[in-house]
């Protein structure tokens, strides 16, 4: 090959590695825009009339003179919508039956879809679910809303060899010649003035608790239980990884059982871990029972196996890192082997000790398996710190999952479901880079 | 101790005594200095009591795998007892829910397998040249912004990658799936074809004497080979372009996202592997006049390979264990694809199946389906605890020869 080639193999060759680099940067970033932008989506939004009512009658948040001085103006332009359903009611009375039949099927959409813009109609009975009691409380999921009413959505089957597709027909010319057509119109241009949209900055999304399973409300429990979970697998994980990881270092003489006890360790770390979560289920809460069924405890405490050898790992690291001289001129001066370790080892390594309880504390918030069976729940209110022992508690690692695949509403509250996304992202990056910087400060330490 | 080794002279005892009361005021550490023979015993005793305390805790470990081993293998067994060994492995049937239940595991078994395989082939070749670059390219200054991304990446929590495939990337695949199979095959394809091409029609000059000529040729080559490159480029993605994803989640969606949650394990591990050659090695291939790819290629990868292999096996295990992508984006749907290699259609992984079913089976009375699902992370767990197993002797092994023992 002449030297041409060479240098152009070589070179492409540093394009490979680099660009490898690139398309993990870049599918960091493909990841986690998304979800920054639509999560911040659910604290920074366009708020309508519909979520301050909600605000003040679940969470009594809010002015009451001001919300009424809204309300009334909101219900100046309701109400002339109100008065041409009924208008076309009294209207549908006096045509010939078969008509009648066709436009009642027509009629009943019209007003499902006004209820979910603008609220229950006037005379509808109080219904159970509170999600029926607003109408939209999201401008933009206000506008969709406002799509589906003005246009009723078909599928083309037509073509048998390709997918059905959709299309749209506009409601205004199905009730042509009737009252209701001036409805549509009416309801398209005075909408901003009937929901009073305005920019608000939600911060209870993440302090309330959630409203009729996260179709309002926050996202507290969640936060509160992925905050137990995780502190109480450090409770449990930490010490005895540090203690471990001193014996490993200090203590343990080369040989069979020492290196079994690491293989053990390395074991531990590479187990699935939906495994733990089995383990979990089969050992502390089938056989040693420590709670009737799922409880806080009981993930915790499978959290913490599961976080133990990264901190026994983390920890002896950074045991091994402290230079020898500190440790021979602290037994040079007498100190004993013990009181060597406590005085001048440990605080030594205690900020890189440090940097690997809080990744294995992120790790702890974020994994979801290993707490399906143990600990995790889809519904429910923000325990107390009473409950730890016994009760379960709703995390956000888990209500992600519930909340985007087995939640009855899962495209209506995507909104949610990126806050909770973005919520359990930013703790676990930020306790990362937290520990990124903390080794940056070590290693510039150590080097003087 | 050697302290009280050094007190056996007169002076320097009496030095001791007076040394050993100043530290005494200050911080009580002095309980090494000078001692009775009682008092000898009893820290000795004490002594031996703290490091059996110890070893105690430090094998908690040990008895915990062997705990998860024993616990998870006394809810497996009873399935095996009861179905034998059969129907788990030979049959696709799998419906746990009828009576008697059918719990033919082949197709899942396959489904993990699949997106296993789609995985490993996605990151292995990003992962290894990442590390290479990493390790032998970049200079310091970048790489220490170049690791952070690699940590971000693997500490993201798996369920918001799983949110990713499922709310993100699966409707984008559903509606624009071909044209961006397309792209991906452009993107990817077009640069390793170019450089084939220049490559072969370098070779095939070679042996050519006359610098004119030889020229000249290489050059028709290039153009001949480039617009045969190019048609193909062109067919292969317009066939690309025609497939039309019936579901965003599929085999192939779950692939992609598990090859970036596998390679930050890949990167590391093949990181240091490769950092444990040695310089002299590359100086010495250097000296021989290579250029830095061939170093890289022919002596540095080689001298690595186990530590690479290493990595690549704990990469697969990452990819194999993932629970809450699968289980989100693969489908869920438990048969065998049409034809066996079509990424495009859902599968079902053992991970996905453990969680799902588990809320369904009967967890009190230990029912067969309670039991089968242990059957399978007993499965997982096995093959977890070997590939660990290899690829640690690997790391050991490599170790050992590098350092020339």
């Amino acid at each position: 090959m002449n030297l041409g080639t060479r240098k152009i193999l070589d070179r492409s060759f540093s394009a490979v590695g680099i660009g490898s680099i690139a398309v993990m940067g870049i599918a960091l970033l493909i990841v986690i825009v998304p979800i920054v932008y639509n999560g911040l989506g659910a604290v920074f939004f366009t708020e309508t009339i519909e979520h301050r009512n909600m605000l003040y009658n679940e969470f009594g948040k809010g002015d009451k003179a001001e919300l009424d001085k809204e309300n009334a103006a909101a219900g100046i332009y309701r109400k002339e919508a109100y008065s041409m359903l009924s208008r076309f009611e009294a209207e549908m009375e006096t045509m010939e039956p078969v008509r009648q039949q066709e436009f009642r099927s027509k009629y009943g959409p019209v007003q499902t879809a006004l209820r979910h813009l603008i609220g229950p109609l006037p005379g509808d009975e109080e219904a159970i679910l509170t999600r029926y009691r607003y109408g939209q409380t999201r401008w933009e999921k206000a506008e969709e809303k406002l799509h589906e009413l003005l246009y009723e959505a078909k599928w083309d089957y037509s073509d048998p060899n390709s997918m059905a597709k959709e299309y749209f027909v506009s409601r205004a010319a199905e009730f042509e010649g009737t009252s209701l057509v001036r409805l549509f119109p009416y309801v398209e241009n005075n909408l901003d003035k009937m929901l009073q949209p305005r920019f608000t900055v939600y911060w209870g999304f993440l302090t309330d608790s959630s409203v009729d399973s996260h179709i309002f409300g926050g996202v507290w429990p969640e936060i509160q239980g992925t905050f137990f979970l995780a502190v109480g697998a450090m409770l449990f994980a930490f010490p005895l990884g540090v203690i471990a990881a001193i014996y490993f270092t200090e203590y343990a003489r080369d040989g069979f059982f020492t290196s079994m006890l690491r293989s053990a360790n390395s074991t531990l770390a590479g187990v699935p871990s939906i495994v733990f979560g089995l383990f979990g289920l089969a050992f502390f809460i089938n056989t040693l029972k420590v709670s009737e069924s799922k409880s806080v405890l009981a993930g915790s405490l499978t959290l913490a196996i599961m976080i133990l050898p990264t901190i026994i790992r983390a920890a002896e690291e950074a045991i091994l890192s402290v230079p020898k001289t500190y440790k021979e001129a602290s037994l040079s001066l007498g100190s004993t082997k013990w009181n060597t370790i406590m005085t001048v080892i440990l605080p030594a390594a205690l900020p890189g000790i440090l940097t690997g309880g809080v990744i294995s504390l992120g790790r702890a918030a974020g994994e979801t398996a290993p707490i399906i069976f143990t600990a995790a729940v889809s519904v429910g209110s923000a325990i107390g710190i009473a409950d730890v022992l016994s009760s379960p508690t709703p995390a956000l690692s888990w209500n992600i999952y519930n909340l985007a695949s087995e939640h009855e509403a899962a495209a209506e509250i995507r909104h949610v479901q990126y806050g909770m996304v973005l919520a359990l992202v930013s703790i676990v990056l930020l306790l990362n880079l937290s520990a990124i910087l903390l080794r940056a400060r070590i290693s510039k330490k150590l080097k003087g | 101790m050697k302290t009280e080794q050094a007190c056996s002279g007169n002076d320097t005892e009496i030095n001791s005594i007076v040394m050993s009361e100043d530290v005494r005021k200050e911080s009580g550490r002095s309980g090494a200095f000078v001692v009775s023979a009682g008092k000898r015993k009893i820290q000795k005793f004490a002594r031996t009591v703290g490091e059996s305390t110890l070893l105690l805790i430090a094998s908690f470990v040990a008895i915990v795998v062997f705990f998860i081993f024993y616990f998870v293998a006394v809810d497996a067994i009873p399935y095996f007892q009861l179905r034998g060994f059969a129907e788990f492995f030979t049959s696709t049937d799998w419906y746990p829910a009828d009576d008697p239940g059918k719990f033919g595991a082949l197709a899942i078994i396959y489904g993990s397998l699949m997106v296993t395989l789609g995985s490993t082939l996605l990151a292995v070749p990003m992962g290894v040249s990442a590390a290479i670059c990493l390790s032998d390219i970049l200079p310091f200054s970048v790489r220490q912004y170049a690791k952070p991304v690699i940590e971000m990446l693997a500490a993201i929590p798996s369920v918001a990658f799983g949110f990713f495939a499922l709310v993100i990337f699966a409707p984008l695949l559903q509606t624009q799936g071909g044209p961006i199979l397309m792209w991906a095959w452009w993107v990817l394809a077009a640069p390793f074809l170019l450089l084939a091409i220049i490559v072969i029609s370098d070779l095939l000059t070679a042996n050519m004497e006359d610098q004119n000529k030889r020229q000249m040729m290489s050059t028709t080559l290039l153009v001949v080979f480039g617009a045969a490159a190019l048609g193909f480029l062109y067919w292969v993605g317009s066939v690309l372009r025609q497939i039309e994803i019936m579901s965003g989640t599929n085999a192939l969606n779950v692939s992609i996202i598990l090859s970036f949650m596998a390679l930050p394990t890949i990167v590391s591990v093949s990181e240091d592997a490769l950092q444990a050659v040695g310089r002299e090695l590359r100086e010495g291939s250097y000296a021989l006049g290579s250029t830095r790819a061939e170093t890289i290629v022919r002596t540095v990868l080689p001298a690595a390979s186990s530590g690479i292999l290493a990595a690549v096996i704990l990469g697969i295990m990452r990819a194999l264990g993932e629970t809450m992508v699968v289980w989100m984006a693969s489908g869920n749907s438990s048969h065998i694809p049409e034809p066996w290699f079509n990424y495009l259609e859902a599968v079902r992984t053992l991970t996905a199946t453990i969680a799902g079913d588990m809320g369904e089976a009967d967890q009190v009375t230990g029912s067969e389906r309670y039991h089968v699902l242990f059957a399978m992370g007993l499965f997982l767990l096995v093959i977890s605890f070997f590939s660990n197993l290899v690829s640690e002797r690997i790391v050991v092994r490599q170790r050992k020869i590098l350092s020339g023992q």
